[in-house]
């Protein structure tokens, strides 16, 4: 069952959904779905959000990442903060139409995941887990939301290209607006990901927590190579005439080796990934069992 | 009591005689209140502008009418009546009220759906009630006007959509780059269509503008105005690369600017944008150079499509705006018959014991030995029937004012009994 905590999350999905409605219905409809409602309904949603999060790390005197729930719930709530800060520090009402669509999909399929008995494997160090797990999850998050500008830059950029200009024109911001944020929410990222990678070396090395050949771990590997691609991508960018569309295309194509990352390490059964608790207590494991089932998120 | 308007526009007259009547800013309160004195008790607004020239009036005793507005407008400009007569309209009750409320809306501008016309007709107003030669008709009339006209802009699609091909460009600008401070536009060619890009341009923040021109003496003079450069018309493929915008309008023949030009101007912007307009006829820009990445190319034609497309929006939205535009000037005339439907009563009443009394006057002298009290029966028996008579016609009245039809009702009802008011005989 959905205990009263829960609850507050499904509210904040509620609120989501209606903002969702209301971000996309004003784009075509302003006089029916007017801006204020969005948001209030996306501050509401957040601040329900963020409630939620508080209330869960206080009980567990925790991280809310202890379970593959959890730390969905944590990755979607920084992705909504970012997108909402960056939305009024740059004036860019159209940003979050797009963010709260993809994010309210999430949400809805993380409630399916509520009453999973899924836990972190391995014994997660406080200090370690915040030095390592916050960074990397803010910097997917601002990958996340540079994501989203990319697909935006690619949709304004095919109506100007096309001169076919549908009722998104309008609303979308111009392309230097969505090629400088694109910019700076990856440059935001990567040294995020950059100290949370750093941090996992020395994490995985001083406490052997993935074992001596910690290296070979699927996740750190993936870890290792979004990582380069990202650095490859700032480097093109600030190096060579790569700009506007190209940079577009490659984010997303960044996005999706982000993405492989979360779900790779699960196909492969890493020991980095979140453990079904009900089997390990059956079998009472050590910390580095390869054979046990593992869902990563 | 009816509402007059009288005024030139640029549908009717040219701009030698629509100047000619124009108010200046500190020539209004001079005619207002000159308008005024002449007619007491009346309430007068002007509407001046450089499209339109119009007085809404009113007064109690309808001494304000057609002629002697027209008789204001000459004596005021000196201009013998004769010479604008021609190209003046004239609208009464709700027909002025119709007008006011397409004014004020701009669906009678020159483009359909502009928003200036509605801060000119709230400043005319504004003017007028300062110096309070509005009453409680006109203060009604405008502020219905104004919030008919707020609600059309915020309710119809009739103000959206840039309908001028200058304005869809800096539009196309506007979403490709987000501040033009740091933009240079590269003018090539000359002509009025290319001059009002730039001016637009330059009102966005543009500040860097270089100029090329066969005729060298052109290029600098349109430079200077604008503290640009001007650039040798044989040079002209050296500076491409530092355009962020290039707008073309040259007589060539032929193209001007090729494929080759434009690939090698982005590899060394480094793949910045570049915005190219290309407003001539032969084109001057290779159509193909549309395809190299980064670069987004405009002609005449793909502006055209958009304003036309506008248009059309704006003509849809013609039609709704109408609608609210009739329910909005029937609950206005609702509201302005239900003013004048009070005296218009008293005056079938008073018409109407005035016959009685006429009656009972002839009748008097004929019953010599009648007995008072006989005769006051016969007196309120008469006042009775008047009464009687004269009890549904009021009501119904009442009732028109407020479902509108109201003025249509006093004036069958004044026509059938022969009522005139003695100012609305002069009509």
């Amino acid at each position: 069952m959905i205990n009263s905590i829960q609850s507050i999350f499904i509210g904040a999905v509620f609120f989501y959904f209606l903002d969702s409605i209301w971000e996309i219905g004003s784009i075509f409809r302003l006089e029916k779905f007017s801006k204020r409602l969005a948001n209030f309904f996306i501050l509401t949603g957040l601040c329900l959000h963020s409630a939620f999060l508080i209330i869960l790390s206080i009980k567990s005197k925790n991280l809310p990442i202890s379970t593959l729930f959890e730390s969905s719930v944590f990755f979607l709530f920084l992705i909504v903060l970012i997108a909402v800060i960056t939305k009024y520090i740059y004036k860019l009402p159209s940003l979050t139409p797009f963010v709260m669509a993809i994010v309210t999909v999430f949400c809805i399929a993380s409630i399916a995941l509520i009453r999973n008995d899924l836990i972190l494997s391995g014994d997660l160090a406080k200090f370690w887990q915040i030095v390592h797990i916050i960074p990397i999850f803010l910097g997917y998050a601002a990958f996340t939301v540079s994501f989203i500008l990319s697909i935006m830059y690619l949709t304004q950029e095919r109506q100007l290209k096309t001169k076919n200009f549908g009722s998104l024109f309008n609303s979308l911001p111009s392309l230097e607006t969505l090629d400088n944020l694109m910019w700076k929410t990856i440059t935001f990222g990567f040294p995020l990901l950059t100290i949370g990678l750093v941090s996992g070396t020395i994490w995985a090395k001083s406490s052997n927590i993935l074992g001596e050949l910690w290296y070979l771990d699927p996740k750190v590997l993936l870890g290792a190579f979004t990582w380069l691609v990202y650095a490859a991508l700032l480097h093109l960018r600030l190096g060579a005439a790569f700009h506007g569309t190209k940079v577009a295309c490659v984010t997303i194509a960044c996005f999706i080796i982000v993405l492989l990352t979360f779900v790779g390490p699960f196909l492969m059964g890493s020991k980095h990934a979140y453990v079904n608790s009900s089997i390990i207590l059956e079998q009472k494991i050590p910390p580095d069992d390869v054979g046990m089932a593992k869902i990563e998120f | 009591m009816n509402l007059h308007t009288i005024g030139i526009n640029h549908k009717t007259a040219p701009v030698e005689i629509r100047e000619k009547l124009a108010f200046s800013a500190s020539g209004i309160p001079v005619a207002l209140s000159s308008l005024t004195q002449s007619f007491p008790s009346s309430e007068a607004v002007i509407l001046s502008t450089c499209n339109r020239v119009e007085i809404y009036g009113t007064s109690p005793d309808n001494s304000l009418n057609k002629e002697t507005l027209m008789d204001f407008f000459s004596a005021f400009h000196g201009l013998p009546k004769e010479r604008f007569s021609d190209h003046i309209y004239h609208y009464q009750n709700i027909n002025a009220v119709r007008h006011l409320f397409f004014v004020t809306s701009s669906l009678d501008s020159m483009v359909v759906g502009e928003s200036q016309i509605l801060a000119q007709v709230k400043e005319a107003y504004m003017t007028a009630a300062s110096l309070e030669t509005t009453g409680n008709i006109l203060n009604q009339l405008f502020q219905r006007a104004l919030n008919v006209a707020k609600s059309i802009h915020a309710g119809t699609e009739i103000s959206k959509g840039k309908v001028s091909v200058s304005s869809i460009a800096v539009e196309f600008a506007v979403k490709i780059f987000r501040d033009f401070s740091d933009k240079t536009v590269f003018i090539i060619g000359a002509g009025e269509m290319c001059e009002l890009v730039l001016k637009h341009l330059v009102e966005h923040g543009a500040k860097a503008v270089m100029v090329a021109n066969r005729n060298y003496d052109k290029a600098k003079v349109l430079a200077d105005e604008y503290e640009g450069k001007a650039i040798k018309y044989d040079l002209l493929r050296d500076h491409l690369f530092e355009a962020d915008i290039i707008i073309s309008s040259t007589a060539a023949p032929h193209y001007v600017i090729h494929t080759d030009q434009i690939r090698n101007a982005i590899k060394a912007r480094r793949g910045n944008p570049m915005l190219l307009i290309d407003i001539a006829v032969p084109r001057d820009i290779n159509p193909e150079i549309s395809k190299v990445d980064n670069v987004y190319l405009y002609n005449i034609d793909d502006l055209q499509t958009v304003v036309n497309k506008n248009m059309d929006v704006r003509e849809k939205e013609f039609k709704k705006c109408q609608d609210i535009i009739n329910k909005e000037v029937e609950n206005f005339m609702a509201w302005f018959e239900e003013l004048k439907i009070g005296p218009a009563i008293s005056q079938l009443r008073t018409h109407f014991h005035n016959i009685g009394e006429e009656e009972l006057e002839r009748l008097r002298p004929k019953l010599r030995n009648i007995a008072q009290d006989e005769w006051e029966h016969i007196v309120y028996s008469m006042q009775r029937t008047l009464n009687k008579i004269l009890h549904k016609p009021a009501r119904v009245g009442k009732e028109k004012a407020k479902n509108g039809g109201g003025y249509q009702y006093v004036e069958t009802i004044k026509n059938l009994f022969g009522i005139h008011h003695k100012d609305d005989s002069k009509k």
